[in-house]
């Protein structure tokens, strides 16, 4: 058992479980939080899990968590584990099932107030162009060499076909496109599942939202990201559908041999790994960057169909609804990333599930206008809830390998969400405040009711305490789509 | 004997399924994941498939089996009805699944997993904890 009094402060918001806790620890346990969201990670396994990834073969200075953190499957959502290679592991199950699942964020120049008359209008074309639902079909009929280039290129294909333009490349993590994508190590199987479901949204917490900058924190950092109060942005939060989830089922089922053959010892069979530069490492790593690259793909289609949809609704009614990309985030990959552990530059697998990229100001990897800035960072709040503008930090650099949190964090299980909440009443209670919610399934709606979240608002504050993330908006949703 | 009972989980769901031996115990985890998050027929059964699942253990050919349904449901939109286990080895199963065309998939399960899956022996047979990612 894991308790309270196993827990040490570090310092404020900084909370460790020691190395010795358990004999099978390669390295402490950190979590940040404050004593409210510690006492709510204390409540299920999150913790727990946490410890177990601080286990895995390789793993460098501590298995870190998010103020976030809830209980996941392997990993807990919300931490973040770095190897150090060669000789550290990737771990599927660490990566989860919904590979690069992320977050885009578009801006307009014009503001919520002048298309609220056309929000109803707007919310059904959302809904109508965006097909949701785990089995979902897209806009798109791809043969078998299109998918292949799409896995390997990313929205770099969408861009050729127009459906792209090159600054919303430019404002995507890599660009649009991870390195090492092959589709010779992608199972038919997922090519099939990924197939017909480019530009879908898919189900459970995935959503396209309709926001209102509703307060900007630093004025000049939001204005070099287009970000002006009161104006319209739209977020995307979705992934690599049917494609990711096969090739992680594909890998984790594959290395619950693979992991023995190693000889890697595991406390929980989620976590099955393979060291990174050997041959099972680097086949689930090719075809890991092809999911992420499907996803990248997958955000840049909906972000066209969602350019579409205001077009509709509002072309000769306002003006300035031109959707503009201020950035595009993972919050589940492994990366090879450079990072200074113990004074020295090492390169590492960071895995990151649940948990966003916050690179700070001078990382080489930023586009070359934002260099100076950091990298634009968003945080999803629960459905009906508020959203954040972050940006990443020097202070995430040195402490989280440049990592920070992604969202708000679930508190309540998904049965219990359906036992307290009615879909029906949830929707009209959204609409009671001014946000309509389009649902495909209503008791999808009841399951992310805004009770089963930690307050998002909260999670944040204790990152930009920490200086693992700076504050830069608020957005708050006026119309919500969901699968 | 129980077949299986959904069990609390913060973001994903989990049930805890029962079985006299490993046919039944493979027979009621699909029935528990239908019964939890799958899709609803909308006509009779009208097709049969044959499935052959491998796995290097029984935990692996029990998360095999279930995640064999899930693609037949999400992939070709079948909503399986019936399951009729009529071999089963440490490492291997044949099964007989009743479909129908089921329109559009309901199912918000992504995958099954091995989140601390381990099968026990029980004085009535065999019992594991599955967790589902939706």
């Amino acid at each position: 058992m894991l308790g309270r009094e196993n827990i040490e402060r570090v310092a404020e918001h900084v909370w460790e479980i020691p190395r010795t806790f358990r004999q099978d620890m390669r390295v402490p346990a950190r979590l940040y939080a404050d004593q409210d969201l510690l006492d709510a990670a204390l409540l299920d396994n999150s913790i727990v899990q946490l410890v177990n990834t601080a286990t895995l073969p390789g793993i460098v200075k501590y298995a870190i968590a998010m103020p976030d953190i809830h209980q996941g499957y392997g990993f807990p959502i919300g931490g973040v584990m770095a190897t150090r290679l060669p000789e550290g592991v990737i771990s599927p199950g660490g990566v989860g099932y919904d590979i690069n699942c992320g977050v885009r964020l578009l801006v307009a120049l014009g503001s919520v107030q002048e298309i609220q008359p056309y929000l109803e209008d707007i919310a059904s074309r959302l809904y109508a162009n965006c097909p949701s639902g785990v089995g979902s079909h897209g806009p798109l009929h791809l043969s078998n060499a299109e998918l292949q280039r799409v896995l390997h290129d990313g929205s770099r294909w969408m861009l050729d076909k127009g459906y792209a333009s090159l600054l919303d490349l430019d404002r995507t993590e890599e660009f649009g496109r991870i390195a090492g994508a092959d589709a010779a190590f992608v199972s038919d199987r997922a090519q099939e599942r990924g197939r017909s479901q480019l530009g879908t949204l898919g189900a459970g917490n995935h959503f396209i939202e309709v926001d209102k900058v509703a307060e900007v924190y630093d004025d000049a950092a939001a204005a070099r990201l287009g970000i002006y109060s009161g104006n319209i942005a739209v977020q995307i939060h979705c992934g690599s559908r049917g494609l990711g989830h096969q090739i992680c089922e594909d890998y984790v089922s594959r290395f619950q041999k693979t992991a023995r053959d190693y000889g890697i010892e595991l406390p929980d069979r989620q976590l099955v790994c393979a060291p990174f530069d050997s041959k099972d490492g680097q086949e689930y790593f090719h075809a890991m960057a092809c999911a992420a690259n499907f996803a990248f793909a997958n955000r840049q289609l909906l972000a066209c169909m969602i350019r579409r949809s205001f077009e509709e609704a509002l072309m000769g009614k306002v003006k300035n609804f031109e959707l503009h990309q201020v950035y595009d985030i993972a919050h589940n990959m492994a990366k090879v990333e450079e990072h200074y552990v113990g004074g020295r530059s090492v390169r590492v697998c960071v895995h990151r599930k649940g948990a966003t990229r916050a690179f700070g100001p001078g990382s080489s990897v930023l586009p070359d206008d934002l260099r100076d800035l950091g990298q634009p960072v968003l945080i999803p709040g629960s459905m009906g809830t508020a959203s954040y503008v972050l940006i990443g930090t020097k202070g995430a650099m040195e402490e989280t390998f440049g990592s920070t949190c992604h969202g708000a964090g679930r508190v309540m299980s998904r049965a219990k969400a359906k036992r307290m909440v009615r879909g029906t009443a949830l929707r009209d209670q959204l609409k009671s405040r001014g946000i309509l919610v389009c649902a495909g399934s209503m008791s999808g709606l009841a399951e992310e009711a805004p009770a089963a979240y930690k307050d998002v608002a909260r999670v944040v504050e204790v990152v930009h305490k920490l200086g693992i993330g700076r504050k830069i908006a608020r957005l708050e949703p006026v119309a919500v789509i969901k699968g | 004997m129980r077949g299986f009972e959904e069990i609390d989980h913060t973001a994903d769901r989990a049930f805890r399924v029962y079985g006299r031996d490993m046919a039944a115990l493979l027979e009621n985890a699909a029935r528990a994941m239908q019964a939890l998050d799958g899709p609803r027929p909308l006509a009779e059964p009208s097709a049969t498939r044959e499935i052959e699942v491998e796995g290097v253990d029984r935990e692996t050919l029990l998360v095999n089996w279930l995640n064999e349904i899930l693609y037949l449901e999400q992939a070709h939109r079948l909503v399986c009805t019936g399951f009729q286990i009529y071999e089963v080895q440490d490492h291997h199963m044949r099964a007989r699944v009743e479909t129908c065309e089921g329109g559009r998939s309901l199912t918000h399960i992504k995958a099954v997993t091995f989140h601390n899956l381990q099968l026990r022996e029980t004085s009535e047979g065999l019992e594991a904890e599955l967790v589902v990612d939706v």
